[in-house]
């Protein structure tokens, strides 16, 4: 479960983020939509706890994300918004990085890597060097490294940005299927088409606030709009930044 | 929680040792440097040897008017040579360094005793012949106080009256010191080499770790960010000292083979003893090399301008050494508390054979890792802080 509370975030004159606030149950998909620059990803860089909020928190499973970093370490997953890979260890190499830093050891980590790598259909290239992965291939090894802790809440920035027709329905599913084993998952996407698509709970941002927050019916409703990407576009006051 | 460190660090082992491109350059650069400077040596003590020893062609004018002097140049390694047509022409035009023309009266002057006027032709300005000016005025001056020594006994007068001063030279180097004095650039190449052997590296996980993305997912794992520092260090260190270790031996190896007896008369030994107290002087420099290099790097936008700026400041820690060939400095515990000065005076002294003080040891050791560990202390701040996502 994460929760964020007020989060305020500026960098030297700029606010990035201004009291932003939105819980995300466990067993739940929660959707941030928003454009480009509306602070989607300095929200997530607080929960994931590279950044400290200037005023407001943010927890997860209870654990403040500054004064309990380590253990929120512990319970997250994020892919985060630069997913860079070390190009020459193989993708099974470095995923097992990850799972170490987590602790993991021996036979019990190997299952781990192991499952990831089935889950996501690596089996092919789990022993290449990542040099030269393809931007679907790269993205897989990034969710499977930050997910082989087997983390109960996951946070995903931009995790279909770059992806193919095919790679973007199969990286939905997966995330359905993280939903589905009771895990917390929240993710960001400037697409609109796809929110809809998969998420319980919607939190619309824009120009670093909350616009609209709610399940997909509460959103029509509040907005007056049948169509939820119409509710979507009268909830930030513009289409600009956004894909169908 | 140690054992984060020895993971992080495994993995940019690994990691960096697979590049290698970059691995083969540093190797092969660590071997040739000091290959390269004992080959500059060969051919600087060949020159030197040659014009002091090896056996001298002189061209003599009028050689038959003086059979006992030419007898005389023949026994001290002087091989009279064909006289040129026109001595003066021959020494403007360069094609010998020194003409000696003894004139048809000098048979009569000898004889009865007068100073017997030789003529020595030479071009003062030409300094590459002042070596074989010099041998062969010294051997004339020689062979003037053995004929007037002779011609004192044979009138029963001691030839020591003649002498009013007995100079006694005391020369004070030591055999190894003088020809240390070739060698007074290895402790710039040490120093260079500390501060170049791990360049690569350091910039690759700091600042290239940035670069390429992968700094933002690591962070975000359960590890106190001064494990992932002091692991990128260690694998720094490792690979510097490496470096350290292969140039040393290669310099050991070079000095072994560099025929340097036969040039400057004496052995130059590196025993085994001295190469690892050189050693061991060097590594605290390691440390301090590679935290300024951290510290530098991690605030560096990219990777590119992390190794522009350290390979400029790789010159200059070991510029101060490389006076130190031409202007002697006294060894004293305040020049030791100057990280890589103090090192280099030291490795100065033990290449020269000299014994080291232990206090001036200590006062080095001590000053150079107590700065490098406030700058472990600073690339630890800056680790922890939010910019080093960004850069800055």
């Amino acid at each position: 479960m994460i929760t964020a509370s007020h989060l305020h975030k500026s960098f030297g004159k700029v606010t990035a983020i201004d009291d932003v606030s939105f819980d995300a149950p466990d067993g739940s998909i929660t959707g941030l939509l928003g454009p480009n620059g509306a602070g989607k990803t300095t929200t997530l860089r607080v929960l994931y706890t590279l950044l400290k909020p200037e005023r407001g928190r943010a927890s997860v499973d209870g654990f403040d994300t500054v004064t309990a970093a380590p253990e929120v370490q512990r319970r997250i997953g994020a892919l985060a918004d630069s997913h860079g890979l070390y190009t020459r260890l193989t993708a099974r190499e470095n995923i097992r990085y990850y799972g170490r830093l987590h602790g993991q050891q021996g036979g019990a980590l190997e299952a781990n890597i192991e499952a990831q790598i089935k889950l996501l259909d690596m089996q092919d290239f789990a022993d290449r060097m990542t040099e030269g992965f393809s931007q679907g291939q790269r993205l897989k090894v990034a969710i499977a490294r930050a997910l082989v802790h087997r983390p109960g809440n996951i946070l995903l920035d931009e995790p279909t940005n770059g992806l193919d027709v095919m790679s973007t329905r199969a990286m939905r599913a997966f995330i359905r299927r993280l939903r589905d084993e009771g895990k917390c998952v929240v993710f960001s996407s400037h697409v609109m088409q796809e929110v809809s698509a998969l998420c319980d709970t919607i939190v619309v941002i824009a120009r670093g606030r909350v616009a609209a927050g709610g399940t997909p019916d509460e959103l029509r409703r509040t907005t007056g709009q049948a169509n939820l990407e119409d509710a979507f576009v009268a909830a930030i006051g513009s289409e600009e930044g956004l894909m169908l | 929680m140690r054992n984060k460190i020895w993971i992080v660090f495994q993995k940019e082992l690994v990691d960096n040792l697979r590049d290698r491109r970059t691995i083969t350059s540093a190797l092969f650069s660590a071997v040739f440097t000091p290959m390269l400077l004992m080959g500059v040596f060969v051919v600087l003590g060949q020159t030197t040897a040659d014009r002091a020893e090896r056996l001298l062609t002189l061209p003599v004018s009028g050689a038959e008017n003086a059979p006992a002097l030419i007898q005389f140049l023949r026994q001290n390694n002087v091989q009279p040579g064909p006289p040129p047509v026109d001595p003066q022409a021959d020494v403007r035009a360069g094609n010998n360094d020194v003409v000696l023309v003894i004139p048809p009266g000098f048979a009569e002057d000898f004889s009865a005793g007068r100073p017997a006027t030789v003529q020595l032709v030479f071009d003062d300005s030409r300094t590459a012949a002042g070596v074989t000016v010099r041998r062969v005025r010294g051997l004339l001056d020689g062979y003037s106080r053995q004929i007037g020594a002779l011609r004192l006994l044979a009138r029963g007068i001691s030839p020591a009256v003649t002498t009013a001063l007995a100079i006694e030279e005391v020369d004070i180097s030591t055999p190894q010191s003088q020809a240390a004095s070739f060698l007074n650039i290895t402790p710039y190449i040490l120093v260079l080499v500390v501060f170049t052997g791990g360049l690569s590296i350091i910039t690759d996980i700091t600042a290239g770790e940035r670069e390429r993305g992968s700094l933002e997912p690591l962070l975000i794992n359960p590890v106190p960010r001064r494990d992932f520092v002091l692991a990128k260090l260690w694998v720094t260190m490792a690979f510097t000292a490496t470096m350290v270790t292969v140039t040393l031996a290669a310099l050991a190896l070079a000095l072994n083979l560099a025929p340097f007896e036969k040039y400057f008369g004496v052995r130059i030994s590196l025993n085994l003893a001295s190469l690892v107290a050189i050693w061991l002087i060097t590594v605290p420099m390691v440390v301090f090399a590679a935290a300024l290099q951290m510290v530098i790097s991690v605030r560096s936008r990219s990777v590119k301008e992390a190794q522009t700026i350290l390979s400029l400041m790789a010159i200059f820690p070991g510029l101060p050494g490389l006076f130190l060939a031409f202007v002697p400095v006294k060894s004293t515990p305040a020049a030791m508390l100057i990280p890589t000065f103090g090192q280099q005076l030291l490795i100065n002294q033990l290449m020269r054979g000299e014994a080291v003080a232990p206090l001036h040891v200590a006062a080095s050791v001590l000053a150079t890792l107590g700065l490098g560990a406030a700058l472990v202390l600073v690339a630890i701040r800056l680790y922890q802080r939010e910019q080093v996502l960004f850069g800055r």
